[in-house]
């Protein structure tokens, strides 16, 4: 463990933190103006996370120690995830972190918390929020798997920090089939983040809800550690298709300007994929659950064309 | 003069992006967006002929570049969208055998299989690696195009499956064949389907195969007579 690792570890997460729920509402207001609405302020939600922290939480009678866990191991999951995707500068390697193999293991960990915790509180709502969510991972893991071999196969490697390292300092995608392994991504952050078509955020409604009904017996603290594991989850697959597609500033060195001007940039392109995202949310219905396999297949379409033009071409 | 490898480099982007129109054109359920999807591959096409004018200078190049954009990109869209304004019909629910989503497995399935193919075929002879390239995409945007017209219901996406594989047939002679020669063809075969177009727009568009039948067996279109 080298010391720019160290300071890696203490910078990356502590941004990602500070940076991820601003996105959350950036998505929200931008939905509010394609909308003809103004939307709540944009630290709106900073306020929200600390009336929340202060309210006492309230469990079920039938619940046991797996609801109480969920939001601790969520958070944490995805703290050690954000050491794998370097969004101020990329580090001097170290051992087995940035792997992306073990990255799609936390992610999928956190997924099944979530859905285990949604069972636990023994409320209809949550039950079937897991159980879809559930059958909905059936369908995505695989072609995450794939987006994410694209990916590895493009940039030759699989560890994200190596992959990043190599195209840092590019200011277009170094390959051309990264434009495809990017919609696979695009797609992917849709679905991960439980978004328009797929799942809608902003409703309680039985119909439409996935994400919301899982964590909807979760209050005060816990909430709040839930809403900064889902907004962390969101910006660091955010940071993978901007360092993908876009990578022009991210800094391979340390040194405290070029850091700041790094970070500051990747806050402006976060800043701009979100609004494509609430662009796009603002154009599209909710999709009915059982065609959501044929949204899933682009991804999968597009990651396997990837593969085949970069063993072909 | 412009750098022959940076011209390939867009070209292999170009080669991208019409894989992703050919994807696009195959799952879209909303017509003018398969129609405006069509304009894009068109224009893309045109695209890689100027480009491949820029690297080779042949003159026909441009010349294609010059009438796809004329044909495809401006005459034949707007031919359709006068359609669709005219049928009121936004989308194309039905499909034939494949869902778009099987339709997606498939295509990946043809591309390979039309890789394997050109490798063969292509075996021993001097073509570089982005001229074969660009075969096989030619080749799998034909394949994909007769999958849009066997999977979908509605003449109007029909036609436009029909026109995506022509636009696969002018990519793969852009980088196989002789030129002249496919001009000609490519000439012809966009007066057919400019007639094609125009027979079917008077007779109606938004109805299946079964229903257009009937349609013509009632207005008796071939006779002449008027049915009752």
């Amino acid at each position: 463990m080298n010391t720019s690792f160290l300071l890696f570890a203490l910078l990356n997460p502590l941004f990602a933190l500070l940076a991820a729920p601003l996105y959350m509402a950036l998505i929200r207001k931008v939905k509010a103006y394609a909308q003809g609405r103004k939307g709540p302020r944009l630290f709106q939600v900073y306020y929200d996370l600390k009336k929340l922290m202060q309210k006492e939480a309230v469990y079920s009678p039938t619940s046991s120690w797996i609801m109480r866990f969920t939001p601790y191991l969520n958070l944490s999951t995805l703290l050690v995830c954000s050491l794998f995707v370097p969004l101020v500068f990329v580090p001097e390697p170290a051992g087995g972190l940035g792997n992306i193999i073990v990255f799609l293991y936390l992610l999928a960990l956190e997924r099944f918390f979530t859905a285990l915790g949604g069972l636990d509180a023994g409320s209809a709502f949550g039950g079937m929020g897991s159980s879809r969510s559930m059958s909905l991972a059936a369908v995505i893991e695989p072609t995450m798997v794939v987006a994410f071999a694209a990916l590895a196969f493009v940039l030759k490697s699989l560890n994200l920090h190596h992959m990043f390292a190599l195209t840092a300092g590019t200011v277009l995608p170094i390959s051309p089939t990264l434009v495809l392994v990017s919609i696979s991504l695009f797609i992917i952050l849709i679905v991960e983040t439980g978004r328009l078509p797929v799942d809608n955020p902003a409703t309680h409604l039985e119909l439409t809800m996935i994400n919301e009904a899982m964590i909807l017996e979760q209050t005060g603290k816990n909430l709040v550690l839930l809403e900064l594991a889902h907004a962390l989850k969101q910006f660091l697959l955010m940071g993978i298709l901007i360092n993908t597609i876009l990578p022009v500033g991210l800094s391979t060195e340390i040194d405290a300007g070029k850091i700041a001007v790094s970070a500051l940039l990747f806050l402006l392109k976060a800043g701009l994929l979100a609004i494509i995202i609430g662009l796009f949310e603002s154009a599209l219905a909710k999709m009915r659950l059982f065609r959501l396999p044929a949204f899933y297949v682009m991804a999968f379409f597009f990651s396997a064309l990837t593969i085949l033009i970069e063993v072909f071409a | 003069m412009i750098d022959p490898l940076f011209l390939e480099g867009i070209i292999k982007v170009l080669f991208v992006f019409v894989l992703i129109s050919a994807g696009l054109i195959i799952s879209t359920r909303n017509l003018s967006s398969v129609l405006t999807t069509y304009t894009v591959q068109s224009f893309l096409l045109a695209a890689v002929s100027f480009l491949l004018y820029l690297m080779d200078g042949k003159g026909q190049l441009l010349l294609l570049a010059g009438l796809t954009l004329a044909s495809k990109v401006i005459l034949i869209p707007y031919f359709i969208s006068r359609i669709e304004e005219k049928i009121k019909i936004g989308r194309d629910l039905h499909f034939a055998y494949l869902e778009p989503t099987p339709s997606l497995l498939l295509s990946i399935g043809l591309i390979l299989l039309s890789y394997t193919f050109l490798s063969k075929v292509f075996e021993g002879l001097p073509l570089s690696k982005l001229f074969f390239f660009g075969a096989v995409i030619g080749l799998s945007l034909t394949l994909m195009g007769m999958l849009v017209m066997f999977s979908r219901k509605k003449v109007v996406t029909k036609a436009l499956g029909y026109l995506s594989m022509e636009n696969g047939v002018l990519m793969f002679g852009l980088f196989v064949t002789e030129l002249p020669f496919i001009i000609e063809v490519l000439i012809i075969i966009d007066l057919i389907i400019l007639v094609m177009l125009t027979t079917i727009l008077a007779v109606g568009m938004d109805s299946s195969i079964e229903e257009y039948r009937q349609k013509f067996r009632k207005l008796q279109v071939w006779t002449g007579v008027e049915s009752q």
